[in-house]
């Protein structure tokens, strides 16, 4: 297999996009990605554009062909991938393989989401259509309350309080207030969000455990990668970034069939093949994006993919291991709680955060020295789920 | 109860619900058809104050639990304070309108 790098990055500011059509939203990030390899009229040979649900929300489908045609990439190969939240990752994992196997070798991945074309319910009944069709989504499951469940039971084994979960959500709005791609710049405090009377309208309860503020919000946004071979790198004008490992990995589709509910097995072994492809250790991680769709979900896949030991992620938080300037910044880009969740852009927005660091393009949140960062793109409640190990070379 | 039924792999015994092409042990591709029966325990359960399109009740709680016979299944919890390891009493009625039917499932109910 071809080592495959990252010479274009691109991204919009999450948040809403009411007069661009949603192939529109996702032109702009794969515009910016060209543009920042210089790739100029050079020819793409294929696309994959990671996208959940616009056939539900945008009432489109066959986005990627649509998009190929706009940004007349034409006769390009071109594919929508569908793996619900984390269907940006695995885009991005289709045009590692293709590049890798040397099939094909300037690759555009694109992710993006267009949800707030609906109203909020509606929003959260077409991401519960993840769920099982009898034997959940029929009782009306919606994903906070998955997590929800989850959270009971963590906090329940491992001690994680509210206190915890109020932790992760004001670093990561901080870490949003540095990123210009954020969807939401705002400083939350524990008092108005935890500890005031005043909380219960501020962050109310989304599903117990889980408030408004441990919930990340309904956004549009997208972003984009252009991957070539590795020793094509020195044709762009960019720094030599790679794709130094991937994993993958699948749980049962209900939360209820896994035999210890509280352990994300995805996460764990998606970690580990990423890694060992990497021939790296959670060690030698510089940063981290990881899914935190719910506070919760920082903490549990920070110890499920090895950055701590079970039950020590909350600890580490409140250490300030993980804030920027700690040993193991987690989600300097506000993660998918400021900076947003747009499902399919989600995991390659993740990967672009960690590319603008492991070139010291990050600007204010930039992680001092970084070399080597780490994604996770969390699919369902934990049933599909995508790592990235990323590495800055000479 | 007769309308929640489970699968018990023919081959290693593990038990499943929802149904499976292969066993998720063995890998096995036979099974045998049972019900889920006795009291249910509450494993974990959660109070959804934004439920979605298509429900109109202001919240749910909703929760897994284990039948005494070992299926585990989700389902709605009509009680007023749930409680992790509560012992349940399952029901099967109307969980949803869709397509302008009803559509029934497990509602788990303290007492008969």
């Amino acid at each position: 297999m071809r080592k495959v790098a990252i010479v274009g990055v691109g991204m919009i500011p999450f948040g809403r996009y009411e007069s661009e059509s949603l192939v529109e939203m996702l032109a702009m990030p794969a515009l910016r990605a060209m543009d920042d390899a210089g790739i100029g009229d050079r020819a793409v040979d294929a696309l994959y554009v990671g996208n959940m649900a616009a056939g539900m929300f945008n009432h489109q489908s066959a986005v990627a062909s649509a998009l190929a045609d706009y940004l007349a990439l034409l006769p390009a190969a071109a594919d929508t991938i569908e793996n619900g939240p984390a269907s940006g990752g695995s885009a991005i994992k289709n045009g590692l393989l293709a590049v890798a196997s040397g099939y094909y070798d300037l690759v555009l991945v694109v992710g993006g989401e267009k949800m707030r074309d609906v109203i909020g319910p509606r929003a959260t009944d077409t991401v519960a259509t993840m769920t099982h069709p009898t034997a959940e989504y029929i009782y009306g499951v919606t994903l906070p309350s998955l997590a929800g469940m989850f959270t009971r039971l963590y906090m329940e084994k491992y001690g994680v309080t509210e206190r915890h979960l109020a932790q992760v959500a004001i670093k990561n709005h901080n870490n949003g207030l540095l990123n210009p791609y954020a969807h939401i710049h705002a400083s939350i405090t524990q008092e108005g969000i935890l500890d005031s009377p005043h909380s219960v309208v501020n962050s109310p309860i989304v599903s117990d455990p889980l408030r408004l503020y441990d919930c990340c919000p309904v956004s549009d946004g997208a972003a984009a990668l252009l991957l070539c071979p590795a020793e094509m790198v020195a044709e762009f004008k960019k720094p030599k970034v790679v794709i130094a490992g991937f994993g993958q990995a699948t749980d049962t589709q209900t939360v209820q069939e896994r035999e210890d509910p509280t352990d994300l097995k995805a996460v764990r072994l998606a970690a580990q093949q990423a890694f060992a492809m990497a021939k790296q250790t959670p060690r030698d991680v510089d940063l981290a994006e990881l899914h935190d769709a719910f506070t919760i979900l920082e903490i549990a896949e920070s110890e499920h993919a090895g950055f701590f030991k079970k039950g020590e992620g909350a600890r580490a938080l409140e250490e300030g291991r993980t804030r920027i300037g700690g040993d193991l910044p987690i989600n300097p880009s506000g993660g998918l709680k400021a900076r947003g969740h747009a499902l399919g852009g989600t995991g390659v927005a993740q990967v672009a955060e960690l590319v603008w660091h492991l070139r010291g393009e990050a600007g204010q949140r930039q992680v001092k020295g970084a070399e080597v960062g780490f994604s996770l793109n969390f699919g369902g409640f934990g049933n599909n789920v995508t790592a990235f190990v990323l590495r800055r070379e000479a | 109860m007769k309308e929640l039924v489970a699968y018990r792999c023919k081959k290693c015994g593990l038990i499943m619900y929802p149904k499976h092409g292969r066993c998720l042990r063995c890998k096995a591709r036979e099974f045998e058809p049972f019900e889920a029966e006795g009291d249910a325990r509450l494993i974990t359960y959660t109070d959804n104050q934004t439920l979605p399109w298509g429900i109109d009740d202001r919240q749910r709680f909703l929760g897994i639990v284990e039948f005494a016979n070992g299926v585990k299944a989700m389902g709605w919890l009509k009680v007023a304070t749930p409680k992790l390891g509560m012992k349940l009493k399952p029901h099967w009625e109307p969980v949803r309108v869709m397509g302008g039917e009803d559509v029934y499932g497990l509602v788990l109910r303290q007492g008969k």
